[in-house]
């Protein structure tokens, strides 16, 4: 008992305080988009957030080496389900993504967004560096990237899997490879881009990445989002029209605006000011992974870290660009401010785990032992 | 250790590129944000305010058409009907069911109801049955309590009285079609419940009728539900004007009880102003089988019926005047000055025409006739005889002078101008060289010579009027237009006239029934005319000529009557034709005697025991 207060003394608040704001913000808005009704979302949200807090609270006092036991392991087995869901997964909307597992509905490429960190932590904490841009390295790294993301891309869900990739490239990064190999990777993906878009993808998703290129082609089907987002948004003005008072969103006129189009609430509601003001919160909590990150002596928990934290980083990019017409609309929520259980679970589960790493960031972490990467 | 310390390094120096690359895509995202909510939000307001914003029309009440009393022709009746909100309905058939014991709905009607609910958004009424009796709609208000989601609504209707004895005149509304739309912005024509004047006064006056819509802004969700009425953004609609017509509802729908199963035309027309009274077309349609829409069926037994019941004869009707036109070949001679009126000639029943023979009515001919006697006794053979001098161009310019062949302005369609032959006329019409036959067959009204019930009433209400070129108005203040003279010479309209009043009022008159409108003092005058239909074979003719009551209807002969009254002090003209009604001294001319009476008792001249002088 002691030992756990001890730790919740040790452990650093501002991450855990900052995703609760982030939280009530999110709540407050579901609680406008719904017309006001609080059992519409808001009151879900809310047990949600304190439950998150809570489960990020236990994770973080876990000792970080069974995370660095449980890598593979853990990895392996989001594989496993990935593949499950391939053969016995439920369809909703179109893509199948779903796991019926009897007592709950899991969705195997949520947990492989944390499984893949994990695993990308543990390869390169193994991995000597002078053999992180020679063939071992780039070949280990592109294989524990790209099995999840053609999984995942045959469920299909364009928005996970470019996310997955976008974290593995960070990581990529973070780990210091070679100028030389990042140069001829992005030469290679900008020759393989064109022709996945051409042959790699679904029709609907070609149709939204060409309604996102001319959205006013076709005002009410699927460019629909973009150009009511936009009014929402644009209509807020500087200060905007006041909690409760945005007519698009009390209107229904934006769809989905209390998951992926929460920002148009936002928006519409505390103009500019609201909307810089969540971005503020949103570099802050951005900033303060980074200084835990590099307070850490092991590259494991570094790179956990920062894995974890450039995904939830990721999610924010691409969620904002895609209410404000920057990007094709792809089903990202915003993390802890959308409606959703699963992704404000992923989301402060993962917080739990940086804060666990940074916790027992002076542990000592046995290096090497994984796979037969050890030898020098 | 350095080792590891170096990589420490980078990893610190990589982690914070990485954190800058994160502030550059946040720098992004807010610029795109002011772009958005700083640059262009006044476009973006504008577009939610219309997203927020709609303007329901509100539809103004028709304007009445109304007779020169007032009596209402074309009103807007109370319309009772039932919608049902489907979103506050549990059990559509449960509902249905209760329903359809107090107000019965067929199976299609069900289907229909079913289908409109599963094809619109769930908040949005559907019809369940319109034009509902006042019992049963009474009955089922007792029991909307017991039937969620049913909405009873009283709105207008087009309403049509007098069975149709003015439908052509008026006209019918109907739902719009394509071609008002195009051509037509007003937003009232995209209301699905708006009707549209299709035909008549109710189409021609259609914009007069039609008021202008008035407005309600309304808040409106993403699915169009009205989340918010604002009474003070409120215009109301304003009302369409009323039509005042110059017809006499009673004496309209007398003339139209005299017809009873007989096809044909009234009209009946003020001699001093050109105000018509009567414009009747028999038989009539109900213009109020339109305003809801006409299933194919019925549609097809009123355009198969031979009387052609939607066709408007009065106006629309060509046939030949027959012995009506005879008056106008008396003024033209008169005119001319090439015949003496007193000079006589000799009918014998038929004149030869080269290798043709042209007859006279009576088979045995008239003996000597002068143009006085020629009138009264319709003798055809003194016309023939005259025409041969005057020449058709002098009967043609006559016949133009008292209003044949032309058209007026009505303000309704489905006017004819009729024909009025000449040498000219007949080239023109590919019908070869003017022959002097063609001009016998003209001079009697045969042969190509065309009018309408309505011109003729115009012809014999300009010779009453005398001085003025009087034009027939069916609108009230119409800014009486000044009617030009006549110009014809008033000796010969007294000459014309007293051979009119000779017809009716002086035995051996070929209508001669004295003191026939029952009104002491008031004498008629007018003409018979026996449109002939069918050609006489030189065999049948040499047989007898057959009865009209042993052909076929559509054979028999038109029966026609022209006459005004009183003959001292003429106030109205009238045209009667009865299609295929047998002579002009049958029907026609019984009609008409009883039509001027009416008018003029109604008219306050029973009592008046001594006419008018007339002045001038």
């Amino acid at each position: 008992m002691r030992k756990l207060i001890n730790k919740l003394n040790e452990l650093n608040w501002f991450l855990p305080v900052l995703a609760f704001i982030v939280g009530c913000i999110g709540v407050a808005m579901i609680y406008s988009a719904t017309g006001g009704v609080w059992g519409l979302g808001a009151k879900q949200h809310f047990i949600r957030l304190c439950a998150g807090l809570i489960l990020m609270l236990i994770i973080a006092s876990i000792d970080v080496r069974i995370w660095f036991q449980l890598a593979y392991p853990g990895y392996v087995f989001a594989l496993i389900f990935l593949i499950c869901v391939e053969f016995f997964g439920v369809s909703v909307n179109g893509s199948q993504r779903w796991l019926d597992l009897f007592v709950v509905r899991i969705q195997p490429s949520e947990m492989m967004k944390m499984a893949m960190v994990l695993a990308l932590a543990r390869f390169y904490h193994d991995l000597p560096q002078w053999r992180v841009s020679k063939p071992v390295g780039v070949i280990g790294v592109l294989i524990i990237i790209l099995a999840p993301v053609g999984l995942i891309l045959l469920q299909p869900d364009l928005g996970t899997a470019l996310l997955l990739a976008a974290t593995g490239i960070v990581f990529a990064f973070l780990s210091g490879i070679n100028w030389r190999v990042i140069t001829g990777a992005a030469v290679s993906a900008a020759i393989a881009l064109p022709l996945f878009v051409q042959f790699g993808l679904k029709d609907y998703q070609r149709a939204r990445i060409h309604t996102f290129l001319d959205p006013s082609r076709d005002p009410s089907g699927a460019s629909y989002h973009i150009i009511q987002s936009k009014i929402a948004l644009g209509s807020g003005g500087i200060s905007g029209k006041g909690f409760m008072q945005g007519t698009q969103s009390s209107l229904n006129y934006v769809p989905e605006n209390r998951t992926d189009f929460i920002f148009t609430v936002i928006g519409e509601e505390f103009g500019l000011v609201g909307g810089l003001g969540t971005m503020v919160l949103y570099i802050l909590i951005l900033g303060v992974c980074i200084w835990l990150a590099n307070q850490c002596r092991h590259i494991f928990s570094r790179m956990l870290i920062m894995g974890l934290s450039m995904t939830f980083a990721l999610y924010v990019f691409i969620n904002m660009a895609m209410v404000m017409g920057l990007v094709p609309v792809v089903g990202v929520p915003l993390p802890l401010i959308s409606y959703g259980g699963t992704v404000m679970m992923t989301v402060l589960a993962g917080f739990g785990i940086i804060l666990s790493a940074h916790l027992h960031r002076n542990k000592e972490l046995p290096r090497g032992s994984g796979l037969l990467l050890s030898f020098r | 250790m350095s080792n590891k310390d170096d990589h420490i390094q980078m990893m610190n120096r990589r982690s914070v590129l990485i954190g800058l690359g994160g502030l550059c895509i946040f720098n992004v995202l807010a610029s795109r944000l002011y772009y958005l909510q700083v640059v262009r939000a006044e476009d973006y307001r504008v577009l939610s305010d219309k997203n927020q914003f709609n303007f329901n029309i509100l539809l103004p009440e028709r304007g009445r058409i109304l007779d020169r009393y007032g009596e209402a022709l074309a009103m807007n009746k109370q319309d009772f009907r039932f919608v049902l909100v489907p979103e506050r309905v549990q059990d559509i058939d449960k509902t249905l069911n209760k329903i359809g014991k107090i107000l019965p709905l067929s199976q299609l009607s069900r289907k229909r109801i079913k289908n409109d609910i599963r094809h619109n958004a769930k908040f949005i009424p559907v019809l369940i049955d319109e034009h509902v009796e006042w019992s049963v709609f009474s009955a089922l208000n007792i029991n909307l309590p017991n039937i969620p989601g049913l909405v009873p609504v009283e709105g207008k209707r087009r309403s049509y009285p007098n069975d149709g004895v003015f439908a052509h005149t008026l006209g019918y509304v109907g739902k719009v079609g394509q071609k008002p739309l195009e051509s037509d912005e007003d937003s009232l024509l995209r209301q699905p419940s708006f009707r549209i004047g299709k035909t008549g006064i109710e189409q021609s006056f259609d914009k007069v009728l039609r008021g202008k819509a008035g407005r309600q802004k309304v808040e409106v969700n993403a699915i169009g539900r009205i989340v918010h009425e604002w009474e003070s953004d409120k215009k109301e609609a304003t009302p369409g004007q009323d039509v005042w017509l110059t017809l006499d509802a009673g004496l309209q729908r007398y003339s139209a009880s005299l017809f009873g199963e007989e096809s044909g035309g009234v009209s009946v027309i003020d001699a001093k102003t050109g105000e018509l009274r009567v414009l009747l077309s028999m038989p009539t349609f109900d213009g109020n089988l339109f305003v809801s829409g006409l299933s194919s069926s019925k549609m097809k037994a009123l355009n198969a019926d031979p009387s052609r019941p939607q066709f408007n004869k009065v106006l629309g009707g060509g046939y030949p005047p027959a012995s009506t036109f005879k008056m106008v070949a008396m003024l033209a001679a008169l005119k001319s000055g090439l015949i003496n009126p007193q000079h006589p000639v000799f009918c014998s029943g038929k004149i030869e025409l080269g290798d043709r023979i042209f007859h006279c009515w009576k088979r045995h001919g008239h003996g000597w006739m002068n143009m006085h006697d020629a009138l009264q006794h319709s003798c055809d053979v003194y016309f023939y005889e005259i025409v041969q001098r005057l020449g058709i161009d002098r009967i043609k310019s006559m016949a133009e002078k008292l209003g044949l062949g032309q058209s007026y302005d009505l303000g309704i369609n489905g006017q004819i101008k009729g024909i009025i032959p000449n040498a000219v006329w007949k080239k023109a019409n590919n019908h070869g060289t003017w022959r002097t036959g063609d001009a016998l067959n003209a001079v009697v009204g045969q042969g190509y010579v065309l009018a309408t019930p309505l011109q003729l009433s115009v012809m014999v209400a300009r010779i009453a009027n005398g001085k003025n070129a009087i034009e027939p108005s069916l609108i009230i203040n119409d800014n009486m237009r000044s009617a030009n003279t006549l110009d014809i010479n008033p000796d010969h309209i007294k000459f014309v006239q007293n051979a009119m009043l000779s017809v009716t009022e002086r035995a051996g008159g070929t209508a001669y029934r004295p003191g026939a409108l029952g009104i002491p003092g008031v004498k008629m005058a007018g003409k018979t005319g026996t449109g002939q239909v069918r050609g006489i074979t030189t065999a049948e003719r040499a047989k007898g000529v057959i009865k009209n009551k042993y052909l076929l209807w559509k054979h028999r002969d038109h029966s026609i009557f022209v006459g005004y009254a009183p003959y001292d002090n003429p106030r109205f003209a009238a045209c009667v034709l009865v299609e295929h009604g047998g002579s002009g001294a049958g029907l026609a001319a019984q009609y008409c005697r009883k039509i001027l009476s009416k008018a003029l008792k109604d008219d306050g001249m029973a009592n008046m025991g001594m006419p008018i002088k007339n002045e001038g």
